[in-house]
């Protein structure tokens, strides 16, 4: 009796130091456009998703940094993907939203040209970037590959991290 | 364990006060070495400090306290007279017990550092005991004029101590820790008293003894029976980090109120004479006034006296005295004044600094000063008082005086300044020359100064403040330095300005003027744009330049300036609006955007937009680098013209015959013609910027709009006030022609004219006279 109570006890034990892992084989991003491209991030970094509002310019900072604004009392800047990927800077349009993000340090908008959906996708879907293309100073996590498509997915801590 | 932890941090800080009390108390000692309040209540101190930490068993601290305190027993029973050399040997000691309680609190014990007590306890022993102090430290040495009569003084009473001494130092181990058992129970009724005291605060307020001879706050340091009668208050320790939160969310509360009074303004125009807006008025007041006082009681929370900082320098201008050898005395005042605990903690260093340097290059010899017939003590005087905002401290001492000429050829000598600065400058910038980084008037280096890195400190001390340092001083009878620094650094009050479409907020306790100038006020000197205000001659540059932004205005012919000053220097800042005053609550906008060049932070508006905050010293970083004729680039239409095609003129008619009879009279002379069919087309033509118009023909009969309406609503704009308007009509009449001057045309022609005459009008009007 004290052994098979053991074993429970044990069992259990076991269990929560090593969860079962197959919930973390989805991962869960939200897709959006930029110029001709779709691209994702974990859905757990995004703090909100806001239609365009006033923003105040700042100085002496890159072009895609376009200023900051206020979230509900807190003053967060705003960063402009499309110029950060040297496309062509654009107008606001109807479809263009505000996608706050929170990092490990920073919190910050970026201004996208729209939404997609949210998509879940397995982690083996997933593959690293190609050496290739990640000199965009390790921007990418990986590209996520779907049924018809294949999908950029960011890294947010790099996307947050401040280089100027 | 967390017991002893906790024991062992009210110890700690309860330690620390009571040194700091100490140290005060003993420099008061000094001057009135008879008053007996004082010297129990220093007695007390040493006395608990040895309990406590006895208690805690730090032996090493207990013991030199023991020895402190039995000095200071005899002195207090009349059976020690205090002097000079003794008064050094107890403040020293104080020195070493700071040290042990340092140790105390880094380490957790009094050993880690060892510190060897034979000395100062053989001294204190000798002292105690009557005796001549072992000659171990070298600056009581120095102090041989003194020596003989104090000595004799011990020692005539040196035979009834040597029974009390006795007592004491022959006591064993054992003795020693029933006397501190002892003693130890006698300070818990000590504390149990005061609680009771404390819950009966009122009436026992008013027993004499608690209370003391309450002595009026003099021109002295604080006297020990105000200390005293204010730890009967109700206090109760508050983590700074809570006052922080709470300050925090008072901060957003005022942009509450920002906001709600901004809404309010907006609800109360489209509904005038409504009646809710009575009500609603009421209920916006009462917040906003609520919330102001709520701020302010915060605020107080966190204001210290700056009596904290104060204190410490009468000691150490007594000790820098007797090192230098020089009579100095220390008159403080307005050590009440409040600061925020931020502040106070930041002015220490700045105050040692100029306080130093005041004794060491300031106050002369007695010799020197007798020469000069003044006093043979020299005085420095410590004053704080608030102004405004601000507070303002003042240090005062009645020495040598900068010499501003012997500043200039300094500064030239070690490579500072250029000889064509040296003799741009007035004396009030030779003064703050002294701020320079390696920059030093002593002729040779002292243990007191002569590196030139202390002003440099205050400096930059006082600019982390937002802070101004202003410099008064005469040859010979002495200098002044004015410090203002603002009360508060997480609430500020700013000045909103304009700058083309953009707003900014800058510090008002950085701002000390504003002013309205004419464009032709401000002159160029060596490529730097400078305007002279009043006797001074000050630098300007654009906000806009600064900041990169867009010109999207005209600029008239008069524009505001700002003028900041900052620490020593000062800036004129040419700003397009000036809006107003408001409250900032200063947000940080995140590691992503930390350090910006120029800006402290951003704050939320009324309108519940983002406004940025002016970083005052990096402004004035950025405005040293910056190259721009600001009267050229204001004065845009002053471009240079020389050639007929440079010319433009602007044909106003709506009848196309009349345009082409006109262009054909003025082709002669080479002149770009454009043209407009009426009077709010050319107004647009002439809005929009796109043609720079230096002429216009303007006939007086059109649709939508006249001739006339068209001068008068070009009038308006500064920048056309002097652009030639020609009037071509068939209107004859006096009173037209009189219509035609009151709205602003320069000439008046009559349909018909001859080509040649027209021509002429048009040469003559654009100085393009005819070969």
């Amino acid at each position: 009796m004290a052994d098979k109570l053991n074993q429970i006890l044990q069992k259990q034990q076991q269990q929560i130091h090593e969860p079962d892992h197959t919930d973390d084989d989805i991962i869960q991003l939200v897709g959006f456009i930029i110029g001709d491209e779709e691209y994702a991030i974990p859905i757990l970094n995004i703090v909100e998703i806001i239609k365009p509002i006033e923003f105040t310019r700042v100085p002496s900072v890159p072009e895609y940094v376009l200023g900051v604004f206020n979230i509900r009392g807190s003053v967060i800047p705003l960063i402009d993907l499309r110029r950060k990927f040297n496309l062509t800077p654009m107008n606001n349009t109807g479809d263009t939203r505000y996608i706050v993000m929170k990092g490990e340090h920073n919190t910050a908008g970026f201004v996208i040209d729209r939404l997609t959906e949210a998509i879940r996708i397995k982690s083996n879907r997933i593959d690293p970037a190609p050496d290739s293309i990640g000199g965009d100073k390790g921007m990418i996590y990986g590209i996520g590959k779907r049924e018809d498509s294949m999908l950029t997915i960011l890294k947010v801590e790099a996307l947050l991290k401040r280089d100027f | 364990m967390d017991d002893i932890q906790e024991i062992l941090e009210d110890f700690l800080v309860e330690a620390f006060e009571l040194v700091e009390q100490l140290d005060q108390d003993l420099v008061e000692l000094d001057t009135r070495p008879e008053d007996l309040e004082l010297l129990n209540s220093i007695f007390r101190v040493a006395h608990t400090i040895k309990g406590s930490s006895s208690f805690l068993s730090f032996d090493v601290l207990t013991k030199l306290t023991h020895h402190m305190e039995d000095v200071l027993n005899k002195a207090r029973k009349g059976e020690l007279k205090l002097n000079e050399e003794i008064m050094d040997v107890v403040l020293e000691s104080i020195d070493m017990m700071k040290t042990l309680l340092h140790c105390i609190r880094d380490n957790g014990d009094d050993t880690t550092i060892g510190m060897d007590l034979a000395d100062i306890i053989g001294r204190l022993e000798a002292v105690s005991e009557g005796k001549e102090i072992p000659e171990l430290s070298e600056d009581i040495q120095e102090s041989s004029e003194v020596e003989e009569t104090p000595k004799e003084e011990v020692k005539e009473e040196s035979k009834e101590e040597e029974i009390s001494s006795e007592d004491y130092s022959a006591m064993s181990d054992d003795e020693v820790e029933a006397e501190i058992e002892r003693l130890l129970s006698e300070k818990k009724a000590e504390a149990k008293k005061k609680k009771q005291a404390k819950n009966a605060a009122e009436p026992e307020k008013k027993q004499p003894t608690k209370a003391a001879p309450v002595t009026k706050k003099t021109t002295n340091a604080a006297p020990p029976a105000k200390k005293h009668a204010s730890t009967l208050e109700q206090t109760i320790r508050v983590e700074v980090s809570r006052l922080d939160h709470l300050m925090n969310l008072i901060g957003e509360l005022v942009l509450g109120k920002n906001r709600l009074l901004k809404i309010y303004d907006d609800v109360e125009e489209r509904y005038e004479g409504e009646k809710f807006l009575e009500e609603l008025n009421q209920v916006v007041s009462a917040i906003s006034l609520v919330t102001t006082d709520l701020q302010i009681a915060v605020m107080k929370t966190r204001m210290l006296p700056i009596a904290k900082v104060f204190n410490k320098f009468p000691r150490m201008v007594r000790d820098l005295s007797r090192e230098l050898g020089k009579g100095i005395e220390l008159k403080i005042s307005g050590e009440d004044t409040e600061l925020d605990k931020s502040i106070v903690e930041e002015i220490g260093d700045p105050l040692v600094h100029i306080i130093r340097n005041s004794c060491d290059h300031g106050i002369e010899d007695g010799d020197t000063r007798e020469q000069r017939g003044k006093n043979r003590t020299g005085l420095i005087e410590l004053k704080a008082y608030n102004e405004g905002n601000s507070i303002v401290i003042e240090i005062t001492d009645d020495g040598n005086g900068l010499d501003a000429d012997m500043l200039r050829v300094k500064c030239i000598e070690k490579g500072l300044i250029s000889e064509r600065e040296a003799d741009a400058m007035g004396d009030k910038e030779a003064f703050a020359l002294i701020f320079k980084p390696g920059f030093s008037t002593a002729e040779k280096l002292t243990n007191v100064s002569g590196r030139g890195v202390g002003m440099d400190v205050v400096k930059t001390n006082i600019e982390k403040l937002n802070g101004i340092i202003d410099i008064d001083s005469e040859i010979g009878k002495g200098t002044v330095i004015k410090m203002k620094i603002p009360l508060t650094l997480a609430i500020i009050q700013a000045l909103l300005v304009g700058a083309q479409e953009e707003y900014y907020a800058i510090p008002l306790a950085s701002v000390s003027e504003t002013v309205r100038i004419s464009l032709d006020e401000i002159y160029t000197v060596e490529g730097r744009n400078v305007l002279r205000l009043r006797d001074e001659v000050l630098s300007l540059v654009r906000l806009s330049d600064i900041f990169g932004v867009k010109q999207v205005y005209e600029a008239g012919e008069h524009t505001y300036v700002v003028v900041i000053g900052l620490a020593e220097s000062k800036l004129g800042l040419i700003v397009d609006t000036l809006v107003g005053q408001e409250e900032t609550v200063i947000k940080s906008m995140g590691d992503y955007l930390q350090g910006i060049n120029g800006i402290a932070g951003a704050t939320i508006r009324g309108d519940g937009g983002v406004t940025l905050i002016v970083d005052i010293a990096s402004l004035m970083d950025m405005a040293k680098g910056l190259k721009v004729n600001i009267r050229e680039s204001m004065q845009s239409q002053n471009k240079v013209k020389t050639k007929p095609e440079d010319y433009t003129v602007l044909i106003v008619d709506d009848s196309k015959m009349d345009r082409t009879i006109m262009k054909k009279s003025i082709d002669p002379i080479g002149i770009k013609i454009i043209e407009a069919s009426n009077g709010q087309e050319a107004l647009n033509t002439l809005k929009s910027g796109e043609h720079d118009i230096d002429i216009m023909l303007i006939d007086i009969e059109m649709p939508r709009m006249d001739g006339y309406t068209l001068a008068s609503e070009i009038r308006k704009y500064s920048r056309y006030k002097n652009l030639p308007l020609i009037a071509v009509t068939s209107r004859t009449s006096k009173a037209d022609r009189l219509r035609g001057v009151e709205s602003g045309m320069t000439e008046y022609i009559t349909k018909p004219y001859s080509p040649e005459y027209l021509e002429n009008v048009v040469r003559k009007n654009t100085k393009l006279i005819a070969e």
